[in-house]
C-alpha cells in the first residue's frame, strides 16, 4: 500500500464514474437516434419537418433536450474519457497490440476512441451551430447543409453512428444482458440502417429549394 | 499430408545481456503430422540452439506454461497444432508479464500477487471438525464454481487485455473470473461490503472496458465475458447498497 493510494482509496468513486458513464451513454444514444429521425421527417417534407420543430419548440422539448445533450455530451466526454490512453508510451502499446492482436473488438474499441475524439471537436461545433440558429426550421437547415455545410454532416453523421454502435454494444456485454454475437449482429444492422435514413436526409435537405 | 517447411520467426531477448537488443531469430523445421508448436519449439532446441528459452510443463493444455504469442495472439503452444498456420510462423513472449528470456515470462509470480490481492480463499469463522461430514453443497453451485476453476491460469487473458496491457495493477479476467469463483461458493463468508472492497475498483470490475479479447481468446473456453458481467452487475447492486 502507498501513501497516496491509501489516502486516496475511496471505491465509490470509480462506481458512480461506471453508472454515470451507462447512463450518459445510454441517453445520447438514445438521443441520437430520435434526433437523426426528427430530421429525417424532412424526406416526408419540410412541412413534416417544421410542423415537429414546432411542436417540440411548444412544449419547450427542444430546449430541455438540449440543456441536457450539453451536460450529458461532456459528462460523457469526461467519464468514457478516462479511459483514453493519452501518454506517448501507452498509445505506443496500444497500437502495438491492437496490430499484433488482429482482433476486431479491439480495434473497434481503437476506432471508437479515435471517433470519440473527432466527435469531440465536430459535435460542439454542430451544438453551437444549431444553437445559435434557432428555432430550427426547414429552411434555415437546407440553407446551412447547401451553403456547405453538407460536407460536415456527411462526416458527423457516420462518426457519432459508429461511436454510438460500439459504445452500446459494449454497454450491453461489459453488463451481459443478452449474448453478444446476436447483439452485435443486431447493432450493426440498426446502425447501417440509420446511417442510411441520415444519408437520404441530406439529400432531401439538398434538393430542398432554398427560397 | 504433404510435410511443409515451416519457418519460425522467434523473439530472442536476455534480461541478463540488456545491451544486446531484443532480436527475432529464423528457424526452419520439417512439419510432421499433428505438429504442435510445443513439439517444433522442442525440435529447433535440440537441434539447432540448446539454449532457447521457453515454458512447459505438461503437454496436455493443462498446466498453463506454454502460453505465448502466436503470430501476435496469446495462445498454448502444447495446444496450437502447427497445420492450422501458415508457413511463416512468429513467437514472441506473452506481454504484461515478467520477461525471463526469450519466449518465457514470469506467470507465477503475478499469479501470486493476484490471489494476494484478491484475497483467493475461503473465509470463514467456522472451526474445521475433521471428524464431521463436509456440510452439502447444491450440484449447480459446485458444477459454476468448478466452470470458474477451470482456469489453468496460463496468462492469455491477462495478455490479451488493452487494458491489462497498459494499466499495470488491473487483475483481469482471470483475477475477476477468481473471485467470482468465491462469490458463489455458499463456504465464503465475505460480506457485500468486503466484496465491493475487493473487487469494486478500477483495478476489478471496473476496470474492464469490454473488449473480450479474453472471452475470445482463453485457451480453456471459459465463459469470461458472463463472469465479468456477473461480477459487475452484482458489484452495481451493492454499490448502491454498501
Amino acid at each position: 500500500m502507498k501513501l497516496q493510494h491509501l489516502l486516496t482509496k475511496d471505491s465509490k468513486t470509480e462506481f458512480y464514474y461506471e453508472v454515470l458513464e451507462l447512463i450518459a451513454g445510454l441517453f445520447l444514444v438514445v438521443f441520437l437516434t430520435l434526433h437523426i429521425l426528427f430530421v429525417s421527417t424532412i424526406i416526408l417534407g419540410p412541412d413534416v419537418f417544421d410542423a415537429l420543430a414546432q411542436g417540440m419548440d411548444a412544449y419547450h422539448l427542444g430546449t430541455i433536450f438540449k440543456s441536457l445533450v450539453i451536460v450529458a455530451f461532456f459528462a460523457h466526454f469526461i467519464v468514457a474519457g478516462r479511459r483514453i490512453p493519452t501518454r506517448v508510451r501507452e498509445q505506443g502499446i496500444v497500437w502495438r497490440h491492437a496490430k499484433l492482436l488482429r482482433h476486431p473488438n479491439t480495434w473497434a474499441w481503437v476506432f471508437q476512441v479515435i471517433t470519440g475524439m473527432a466527435i469531440l471537436v465536430l459535435g460542439a461545433i454542430h451544438i453551437w451551430v444549431v444553437f445559435t440558429n434557432s428555432p430550427t426550421g426547414a429552411m434555415g437547415s437546407a440553407m446551412r447543409v447547401q451553403a456547405g455545410y453538407l460536407w460536415f454532416y456527411i462526416a458527423l453523421i457516420p462518426l457519432s453512428f459508429y461511436h454510438a454502435g460500439v459504445g452500446l454494444y459494449r454497454q450491453f456485454v461489459k453488463w451481459g444482458w443478452f449474448p453478444r454475437k446476436p447483439v452485435g449482429y443486431i447493432i450493426i444492422v440498426i446502425t447501417l440502417t440509420i446511417i442510411a435514413i441520415g444519408s437520404v436526409a441530406l439529400w432531401a435537405f439538398m434538393q430542398l429549394e432554398v427560397s | 499430408m504433404s510435410n511443409r517447411t515451416l519457418t519460425f520467426n522467434i523473439f530472442r531477448f536476455d534480461p541478463y545481456r540488456p545491451e544486446v537488443a531484443p532480436y527475432m531469430q529464423s528457424f526452419s523445421v520439417e512439419e510432421l503430422d499433428g505438429m504442435t508448436v510445443f513439439v517444433a519449439l522442442n525440435k529447433i532446441r535440440e537441434t539447432e540452439d540448446t539454449a532457447i528459452k521457453f515454458d512447459f510443463v505438461c503437454r496436455a493444455s493443462i498446466c498453463g506454461s506454454c502460453a505465448m504469442l502466436i503470430n501476435g495472439r496469446p495462445q498454448l503452444a502444447c495446444k496450437t497444432l502447427t497445420r492450422n498456420l501458415p508457413k511463416k510462423i512468429t513467437l514472441m513472449p506473452l506481454p504484461v508479464f515478467k520477461l525471463i528470456g526469450d519466449l518465457s515470462v514470469d506467470t507465477g509470480a503475478w499469479f501470486r500477487h493476484l490471489s494476494l490481492k484478491t484475497k483467493s480463499w475461503i473465509h470463514t469463522d467456522k472451526a474445521f471438525d475433521p471428524q464431521v461430514l463436509e456440510e452439502r453443497m447444491d450440484n449447480q453451485t459446485a458444477l459454476d464454481i468448478y466452470e470458474a476453476e477451470r482456469c489453468i491460469e496460463c496468462g492469455c487473458c491477462i495478455a490479451s487485455c488493452a487494458t491489462a496491457n497498459i494499466m499495470e495493477d488491473f487483475w483481469g479476467a482471470a483475477g475477476i473470473n477468481r473471485v467470482a469463483r468465491f462469490m458463489i461458493d455458499p463456504r465464503d463468508g465475505r460480506s457485500g461490503k468486503e466484496y465491493f472492497e475487493v473487487i469494486g475498483s478500477e483495478q476489478g470490475a471496473f476496470g474492464c472496458m469490454g473488449l473480450m479479447a479474453c472471452d475470445d481468446l482463453c485457451p480453456m473456453e471459459l465463459p469470461l465475458q458472463m463472469q465479468l458481467a456477473f461480477v459487475r452487475r452484482k458489484m452495481l447492486g451493492l454499490g448502491f447498497k454498501v
